[in-house]
């Protein structure tokens, strides 16, 4: 076990250096945008007047609010602690609302919309995957190839296929939103029913494409798995069938793991074009309008969001890989 | 006369690929062995010895297909029988196994104690974990192996271990004829003579009654077996005791397989190898003489004519050539 405590602690320092760089990129790299976001509110703000001196003084506030006349290391030393107390500032692009209020608006309608298509691809794919390497025949015949094409098609070819047939022709699904923009937002039937409606077409353009890849992945692994010596050395001990086809699958499922969790912890990434064509209230809508905005507060807190999934995913996965394959686990003590 | 424990008569096997074309790896093979003896299977890569290991078993899965011959293992006929009787009643009990890549036998996100209940566990259904252990226990230790290698993963553990280990599991239950698949070709000089002193054990202390062991070391054999039978090209193409076909081979193919074994010795830089010339034939399209004619020294037009029958030299001996036996000795005689 002594080992396994290195192995962690190892992980962990990793973990908090990779965490402070990407931390410190992520407020960098907005700022390194060209464009003056702040001319823009200013000049939104100061609409109709026409003293000279005070639309200066509108810029000269806003530019105070923002504190963008600062250095930038001072700006941030203050953005660190303001981060730490959970304090992401004014969004530019949406002033007056905060960066808290517009993510947390945002982001549960993304992990609504994300994690549950992750998830049923993940294991709808995994199934078929193994089905193929074990029935082979016809049924592989027709999964191989059409696995391939629903993997390899980008996420908005995907989108747009769904939305031309079944919004465009049939009008089975409506074609953007999140719900009806008739309704506002409550617990009635008919914006529960909105919603799940407005929820089809994204997360069926999610599903198909994870169950592509990870159909692919399962498949070649049962195969290499299927035909490894301990399979034949155990069918020759007279070990059920059954039995193992179990060892078969819990060894092609180890590197499907990382599929999981690699889809996970980039899911808001992953879900910005999804959500940009169904034009879905989620994050990835939320980072096309900051970028669009040069809003850096906004910009930094959801790349902030999709850089530390990210990480906690990998940090939770080589933990738990270390506990669930023993031959990682091996490898730890050297 | 001894029980035969292992016998085999005309057991013919075939490949056949992904298109369709059948590869006779076992070519009407038969072979006995009685209680208490071991039987070695001798030959180059491809001779079909390491197919003969898996069809010896009477359990057969794609690409390899059982075509004619019977099995009688302890005087059960079990050809026919339905491939789950012969997984519940035949493998690992009657008769077990040991591959030739331990390395990767066992199952690498198992530990060895719980590969072990499985394998009890297709024969015994109902047996306890406790009774397990104290059989798994009780058999490495018997084998010299100490009792924590069954904690541990595949990966935890080194080559000759991991080699002791299959032999060990493979013996968990005790089988009549265990078929030994060059169990050690893959290992250092002191593991592989551990890992054969660990297989002699096994019919020394009454573990197993029987033993086929396959290598392409002649003089190992000559070391652990009774017997010894060669295969070439699919068939056997001698059989005899070891002592006979080590010190007194028939058949060329015998004569030179020993002739081309290197013997670590002093000068052996000035020995020049006798390596057989030629490599074996294609099985897809055997040629319709002796398989061995194109290689062989003593080739007479006769000898690619029609296919070459197994002649009886004496009491338990066998060659498959066209030359008279007195004529080959006096072949090896005059070139020495």
């Amino acid at each position: 076990m002594k080992g396994y405590r290195d192995y962690f602690l190892r992980k962990f320092a990793w973990f908090i250096v990779t965490v402070v760089v990407a931390f410190t990129l992520n407020f960098i790299l907005p700022r390194l945008m060209p464009g003056d976001p702040v001319a823009a509110i200013a000049a939104r703000m100061a609409q109709g007047m026409s003293n000279a001196t005070g639309v200066q003084a509108v810029y000269e506030q806003y530019t105070r609010l923002f504190a963008i006349d600062k250095p930038i290391l001072e700006q941030y030393v203050v953005y660190i602690g303001n981060v730490f107390r959970g304090d992401f500032g004014y969004s530019i692009s949406q002033y007056p609302r905060t960066v808290a209020d517009v993510i947390s608006a945002s982001v549960w309608w993304t992990i609504a919309l994300q994690f549950p298509a992750i998830i049923v691809g993940w294991i709808i794919g995994n199934t078929l995957g193994a089905l193929a390497a074990y029935v082979r025949k016809g049924f592989d015949k027709v999964l191989l190839p059409l696995s391939i094409f629903l993997s390899n098609m980008p996420a908005f070819g995907m989108a747009i296929v769904l939305l031309v047939i079944f919004s465009v022709d049939l009008k089975w699904f409506p074609t953007s939103g999140g719900y009806d923009y008739a309704m506002i937002p409550n617990m009635s039937w008919d914006f529960v029913w909105s919603v799940i409606v407005h929820y089809q077409l994204p997360f069926w353009s999610i599903v198909l494409i994870t169950i592509g890849g990870q159909a692919i992945g399962m498949r070649s692994m049962a195969i290499y798995e299927l035909n490894a010596d301990y399979v034949k050395y155990a069918r020759f001990l007279g070990i059920k069938d059954f039995k193992i086809i179990q060892y078969v699958f819990r060894n092609a499922m180890l590197p499907q793991i990382t599929g999981l969790a690699l889809s996970i912890g980039t899911m808001v990434g992953g879900a910005l074009v999804a959500e940009i064509i169904f034009n879905y209230p989620g994050l990835g809508s939320t980072i096309l309008t900051a970028v669009l905005g040069g809003d850096y507060p906004l910009i930094s807190a959801t790349t902030l969001i999709i850089t530390l999934m990210a990480l906690v995913a990998f940090f939770a996965l080589e933990i738990v890989y270390g506990l669930i394959d023993p031959r990682i686990k091996a490898a730890q003590s050297d | 006369m001894a029980k035969v424990v292992l016998e085999v008569n005309e057991l013919t096997t075939r490949y056949i690929t992904r298109f369709r074309e059948s590869i006779y790896a076992v070519d009407h093979v038969s072979l006995k062995v009685e209680s208490g003896k071991s039987l070695g299977i001798a030959g180059e890569s491809g001779c079909g010895k390491s197919t003969l290991a898996l069809s010896l078993m009477g359990y057969y899965f794609a690409p390899l297909h059982y075509t004619s011959g019977e099995i009688i293992v302890d005087e059960r006929n079990i050809t026919g029988l339905d491939p789950d009787e012969v997984r519940k009643t035949i493998l690992g009990t009657e008769i077990s196994y040991i591959p030739q890549a331990a390395m990767n036998a066992l199952n690498p996100t198992r530990r060895v104690i719980n590969f072990i209940e499985d394998v009890i566990q297709a024969h015994r259904p109902g047996i306890t974990r406790t009774e397990v252990y104290a059989m798994a226990k009780e058999r490495f230790e018997l084998l010299g192996l100490p009792a924590e290698v069954l904690h541990k993963y595949p990966v935890e553990l080194s080559g000759g271990m991991k080699q002791r280990t299959v032999i060990a599991t493979s013996v968990i239950l005790s089988p009549k004829v265990l078929i030994a698949d060059e169990p050690s070709s893959a290992l250092d000089v002191t593991s592989q003579k551990m890992v054969i002193k660990m297989v002699m054990d096994l019919m020394d202390k009454g573990i197993i009654k029987s033993l086929v062991f396959i290598t392409h070391e002649l003089p190992l054999l000559y070391n652990v077996t009774d017997d010894i039978m060669v295969m070439y090209a699919g068939q056997v193409i001698e059989k005899g005791s070891a002592q006979e076909m080590v010190f007194d081979p028939i058949h060329p193919y015998t004569k030179a397989l020993m002739g081309s074994i290197i013997v670590p010795e002093a000068g052996l830089r000035n020995v020049k190898l006798a390596a057989i010339p030629g490599t074996p034939p294609n099985l897809k399209n055997p040629p319709s003489g002796c398989r061995f004619a194109e290689r062989c020294k003593y080739v007479m037009p006769e000898c690619r004519v029609a296919s070459v029958e197994l002649q009886k030299a004496s009491e338990g001996r066998a060659y498959r050539c066209l030359i008279p036996e007195e004529d080959l000795r006096k072949a090896y005689k005059h070139e020495k």
